[in-house]
C-alpha cells in the first residue's frame, strides 16, 4: 500500500527534518505515528500525501514509484488519499456542504452523487444541520468533523490525519478515533499522527515513533 | 468522455470576493472601447481616402481666360479629347459657371457683368498615366493663361497623411492590446495569490492541473467577455451617435452615406468583444499553468 525507503528530507536551507526513514503500511491497517512537536510527523504525512518530495529515498504509493510518476498520475494517486489537516484547511467561502463535496467534484462525480453522499455523511458526523453554514461560523470541533467528512467522502484507500485529537478533550478524541476505526473497518488504511503518546496506548493499533526525524519503534518511545 | 468533462466543468469555484477581478471587466471595457473606436476610425479613414481617390483622381478642371477666342477654345477642347487617358471633356455653360460662383459672391453681384473664365470639366481614367507638365505646356501654347487644376498631387499628399493617421491609430490599438494582456496577466497572478490557499487545497485533494486551470480560465473568459461586451456596446452607442450627427449635418463621411446598414463596424465590435474574452482566457490559463507547474 505505502512504502517509504531510506527517506531523507531537508527543506531549502534548513536542517534535515527526516533521516533514513523506512516504513511500510499494509492495506487495511490502522497505525499511529507519534512524536513530539517538530519530530517530523507532518513532513512524513506530506511526503505520503505527495505534498512534498523527499530529498533522498523512495516513496511508493499503491505500487507506483511516485518519483517516476507524471503530474496526472500524482494527482490520481492523491485522489485515493483522504487527508485531515491539522489546521483543517477548509475553504472559507464555501459552505460546509460544498467543502465536503470538493473531492467528489474534483473526481468528476455528478451532482446527484453529491446529493446522495454528502448530507448522509454530514448526518453521520452530527453535522446534518450545518450544511449551509460557512466554516467561520463553526466551533473547532465542528470544523474538525467537516475536515474528516471531506477526507472520507470518497472512501479513500488511505486516510491520513494530522493531530486530529490535538485540540479536543479526551472524550471527543476517543469518539474521533472510534470514527476512524469505523472507516478502517470499511477497508481504508488509517495513519494518525499525534504528539499524545499516552493517548495512543489505549488502543491496540500498531505505532511508529519519530524522534528528531528518525523513526524508532514504539517500545523505544515508551522506554524513553 | 464529454459527459465527464461537462460534469467536471459544471461546478465553478466562487471568485466573487476577488476585488481585482471585479475591476477587470471595467478595465477591459475601456480598452475594448478605445480599440473598437480605433478600428471603426480605421474603416472610416480607409473609406474616406478611397472615396477621395475615386472622385478626385478622375476629375480635372481647365480654366481658360474669358477673352480667349472661340477658335482657340475649339482647339483646346479638341486637344483635350485627343489626349490619351481623357475619358470626357465638357465645357460648362455660362449659367453653370454662374451657379458655381454665385454662393461665393452673393445675390447682390451681377455675375453677367464679370469676366468669368471658361471652365472645362475633364474626366480622366484614374489608372492612366498622363504627362501633366507636357499637357499644361501644350494648352498654354494654344490658349495663353489657361490653367489646369489636377488633383493628383494634392491627393497624394492627402493619401500620405491618411496613411500616417492610420499608422498612428493602428499603433495605438497595438499598445491597447498589449496593455490588455498585461492587465489580465497581473489580474490572474493577483487572483492566484488571493486564491492560493484554495488552489493548494484543490491540488492536495488530487485536482489535476487542468481542473484548476479550467476554473481560472473560465472565470477569466467570463470577465473578459463581460468587459468586452460593455466596451463594445459603449463603442456602438458612440458610432450610432457619430453616424446620426454626420447624417444630420450632411457631412461627407462614408459611414454617414452607408448609414447603420454597413456591417463592418458592427462586425468589428463583436470581434473586439470576443477577442477580449479569448485573450483573457488564454492569458489566465498560461499564467495559472506556470504557477501550478511549481507545485510538487
Amino acid at each position: 500500500m505505502v512504502r517509504l525507503e531510506n527517506i531523507d528530507k531537508r527543506y531549502d536551507g534548513g536542517a534535515e527534518v527526516l533521516r533514513g526513514v523506512t516504513v511500510a503500511l499494509d492495506p487495511g491497517g490502522f497505525y499511529f505515528l507519534t512524536g513530539v512537536s517538530g519530530a517530523g510527523k507532518t513532513t512524513l504525512l506530506e511526503l505520503i500525501s505527495l505534498a512534498e518530495r523527499p530529498t533522498r529515498g523512495t516513496v511508493t504509493l499503491f505500487d507506483t514509484d511516485t518519483a517516476a510518476a507524471d503530474r496526472a498520475t500524482r494527482a490520481a494517486l492523491r485522489r485515493r488519499i483522504g487527508i485531515v489537516f491539522q489546521d483543517f484547511r477548509l475553504v472559507e467561502h464555501l459552505s460546509v456542504r460544498d467543502n465536503v463535496a470538493l473531492p467528489l467534484r474534483i473526481a468528476g462525480a455528478s451532482e446527484r452523487e453529491v446529493r446522495d453522499n454528502v448530507p448522509e455523511l454530514l448526518g453521520w458526523l452530527g453535522l446534518g444541520d450545518k450544511g449551509d453554514l460557512r466554516p467561520a461560523t463553526l466551533s473547532g470541533g465542528e470544523k474538525q468533523r467537516v475536515a474528516i467528512a471531506r477526507a472520507i467522502v470518497r472512501r479513500p484507500d488511505l486516510l491520513l490525519a494530522d493531530e486530529p485529537t490535538g485540540n479536543v478533550d479526551d472524550e471527543i478524541a476517543m469518539l474521533l478515533v472510534r470514527v476512524f476505526e469505523r472507516i478502517n473497518r470499511l477497508g481504508t488504511t488509517v495513519l494518525i499522527a499525534t504528539h499524545d503518546i499516552g493517548f495512543t496506548r489505549q488502543f491496540a493499533h500498531e505505532r511508529f515513533h519519530l524522534d528528531q526525524g528518525i523513526l524508532a519503534s514504539a517500545n523505544d518511545a515508551e522506554d524513553g | 468522455m464529454i459527459g465527464t468533462w461537462i460534469s467536471r466543468s459544471r461546478y465553478k469555484l466562487p471568485f466573487g470576493r476577488d476585488a481585482s477581478a471585479r475591476l477587470l471587466p471595467w478595465i477591459i471595457a475601456l480598452m475594448v472601447y478605445l480599440s473598437a473606436l480605433g478600428g471603426v476610425g480605421l474603416i472610416l479613414l480607409a473609406d474616406t481616402l478611397r472615396g477621395w481617390d475615386q472622385s478626385l483622381a478622375s476629375a480635372m478642371t481647365l480654366q481658360v481666360p474669358a477673352e480667349t477666342s472661340a477658335a482657340r477654345m475649339e482647339t483646346t477642347l479638341a486637344t483635350l479629347r485627343q489626349t490619351a487617358g481623357v475619358v470626357s471633356v465638357n465645357e460648362l455653360t455660362a449659367d453653370e459657371t454662374a451657379r458655381l460662383v454665385q454662393p461665393w459672391l452673393g445675390p447682390s453681384v451681377s455675375i453677367a457683368s464679370l469676366p468669368l473664365p471658361h471652365l472645362i470639366d475633364i474626366r480622366v481614367d484614374p489608372d492612366a498615366t498622363i504627362d501633366f507638365v507636357a499637357l499644361r505646356k501644350h494648352l498654354a501654347a494654344i490658349a495663353p493663361g489657361a490653367r489646369l487644376d489636377e488633383n493628383r498631387s494634392a491627393l497624394d499628399r492627402l493619401q500620405h497623411f491618411g496613411v500616417q493617421i492610420q499608422g498612428l491609430i493602428g499603433g495605438g490599438m497595438a499598445v491597447v492590446a498589449v496593455l490588455l494582456v498585461l492587465t489580465v496577466v497581473l489580474t490572474a497572478r493577483t487572483g492566484l495569490a488571493i486564491h492560493r490557499p484554495m488552489v493548494e487545497i484543490l491540488h492536495l485533494l488530487g485536482a489535476p492541473d487542468r481542473y484548476i486551470a479550467q476554473q481560472f480560465q473560465t472565470h477569466a473568459l467570463w470577465l473578459g467577455l463581460r468587459g468586452g461586451i460593455i466596451g463594445a456596446l459603449a463603442a456602438a452607442a458612440t458610432v450610432v451617435a457619430v453616424v446620426q450627427s454626420a447624417a444630420a449635418a450632411s457631412l461627407p463621411l462614408p459611414v454617414a452615406s452607408a448609414g447603420l446598414a454597413d456591417w463592418r463596424p458592427w462586425g468589428l465590435l463583436v470581434a473586439a468583444a470576443l477577442a477580449a474574452g479569448l485573450v483573457a482566457m488564454v492569458t489566465a490559463r498560461a499564467t495559472i499553468a506556470r504557477q501550478l507547474a511549481r507545485m510538487p
